[in-house]
């Protein structure tokens, strides 16, 4: 059972003096428990993509469900991941990491206690009272991601959640996001410019067209199971894959010119 | 950051040096006020100036402990005073609840956008003439032309913090299904309290001048009164007194606010 599916989703953008068709006819589908990503040329409508599932925007026309029903933020089916971790400065982690929880007013024992034991698990637990600026960036992106998984959504939706971080950094936390998602057994939708980090995290990738965004192509990699995004990196079929992955961004950029 | 680890001998000379520079700053501060009130009193004495004219730190001396036996200054002061902080009070809380408001309501913000303009640009004494007749002559004309003069500022400046929250964090809450409401009290509010505190500060100053100057139009008491009185019949010594007097409680408010912000700044880092 497929839980999202998108059907020839339109999306124009309307303003004063043009409209942009940012998507045309995008079909895709995500199966439970599976890592999909997204990639594409710079400003094809990767981000568009997330924010019609969450339910951020509506499409202009075509149909999408996400657990066979219209994405509703209300119920809190997905969770978002920024580029920036968004932690807010004020708060301590613990209060960050509660924030979700707070304003869909889920703060009981449970959810709370759930929350505490994910910070435990990953390694965040001495730093709840502590503020953001006191954290290093890769452990923000973290604390981001566990107060996104405090609500339990069943779709993770992460947009390009790595970029702002430093290439060490962003290999790490590679390895750990991808680790705590398949330990607490989410559907996650990854949108990326990094076609290695695309490769080596999921089970299937999305290659969109240069605007107005199309499905141009999907790879699914095989690997083994066991091995981490970062021992895939090197593996002969990940770069085989980003050959021809780099070569169809290629022939749109071309086509741009 | 508050660890006592050991520090290397360069540090503790660096830090003397910091302490020094700040006590000869303070030094130097007091110092200038103790020369010119000094040099005030003896250009006077000697009649070097005329002590008619420019009064003297002795005469403003001994003018404010007659004040102060008669009972005027406490009297005087306590009106201006207290027209400052209610104009001040109304002003801040109104100014607020309308940020809120437009904050809220994209639709009423653009309406009231040329309006705000001119209120802001038009100089509110002007006003005088129309508010001693709506209001008489009395302490509520002074109030509102207090008013009049702090809450246009407020709204202006409140409002411009509340919009200016970064739309990420505003995408954050939304993709937790945040009403309007709650991304007002968990985003908006907590991000904007530095502003709100510095408007405050602002505002400090700008409600002992809507005060003063509506004591000017129409007083029958209060410091500003005093500043007219003095001036009409050439008693310098009251005017210096009243200014003086004017000057420490506006510092005492103004510190006061300062205070204010430094336990918010602690707790909202």
């Amino acid at each position: 059972m497929n839980l999202v599916e998108l059907n020839n989703v339109n999306l124009i953008y309307q303003s004063l003096d043009s409209e942009t068709q940012a998507l045309q006819d995008v079909n895709l589908s995500v199966k439970k428990d599976e890592f999909v990503a997204i990639v594409g040329p710079s400003g094809c409508g990767k981000t568009t993509v997330l924010s019609i599932i969450a339910g951020l925007i509506k499409p202009t026309w075509g149909t999408l469900t996400v657990a066979n029903k219209q994405p509703n933020l209300k119920e809190n089916l997905t969770g978002y991941m920024f580029q920036r971790d968004n932690l807010l400065p004020w708060r301590t982690i613990e209060k960050n990491i509660f924030l979700g929880l707070e304003i869909s007013k889920q703060l009981s024992k449970e959810k709370k206690d759930y929350a505490l034991n994910l910070t435990e698990k990953y390694g965040l637990k001495e730093f709840l009272k502590k503020h953001p600026n006191e954290l290093s960036g890769g452990m923000r992106q973290r604390v981001a991601l566990i107060r996104t998984l405090a609500l339990q959504p069943e779709l993770l939706l992460l947009d390009e959640p790595f970029s702002a971080l430093d290439y060490q950094t962003r290999l790490k936390l590679c390895d750990d996001v991808y680790d705590i998602i398949k330990k607490e057994h989410k559907t996650a939708i990854l949108v990326t410019h990094d076609i290695q980090e695309a490769i080596s995290m999921s089970d299937k990738i999305y290659v969109l067209s240069s605007r107005p965004a199309r499905v141009k192509a999907v790879h699914t990699p095989k690997f083994n199971a066991k091995l981490t995004p970062f021992e895939r990196r090197n593996t002969v079929e990940a770069k085989e894959l980003f050959d021809t992955i780099w070569q169809e961004i290629q022939d749109e950029k071309q086509k741009e010119i | 950051m508050k660890n006592k680890k050991k520090f290397s001998k360069a540090h503790y000379d660096y830090l003397n040096k910091l302490h020094a520079k700040k006590l000869l700053i303070v030094f130097t501060q007091i110092s200038i006020l103790i020369v010119l009130l000094i040099a005030w009193e003896l250009l006077t004495k000697y009649e070097i100036i005329s002590s008619f004219f420019f009064s003297s730190p002795s005469k403003i001396c001994k003018t404010v402990k007659e004040l102060m036996t008669n009972g005027e200054l406490i009297y005087h002061s306590r009106i201006t005073l207290s027209e400052t902080l209610i104009g001040f009070a109304i002003a801040t809380g109104i100014g607020f609840l309308v940020a809120f408001v437009l904050w809220y309501s994209d639709f009423l913000r653009r309406v009231c956008e040329p309006y705000l303009v001119v209120l802001n640009s038009l100089p509110k004494i002007a006003l005088g003439p129309i508010i001693i007749i709506w209001f008489g002559a009395g302490s509520k004309a002074i109030i509102f032309m207090c008013i009049l003069i702090v809450i246009i500022v407020t709204i202006l400046n409140i409002l411009n913090s509340f919009t200016s929250c970064d739309s990420q964090l505003i995408a954050l809450a939304s993709s937790f299904g945040a009403n309007k409401f709650q991304i007002f009290f968990k985003l908006i509010l907590p991000n904007s309290i530095k502003d709100i505190v510095s408007t405050l500060k602002v505002n400090v100053g700008l409600s002992w001048i809507g005060a003063i100057m509506g004591e000017y139009l129409v007083s029958r008491a209060g410091l500003g009164y005093l500043l007219v009185y003095g001036g009409q019949v050439f008693n310098l010594n009251l005017v210096m007194t009243a200014t003086v007097v004017l000057c420490v409680l506006a510092s005492l408010m103004y510190f006061a606010v300062a205070l204010f912000e430094k336990m918010v700044n602690k707790h909202f880092k």
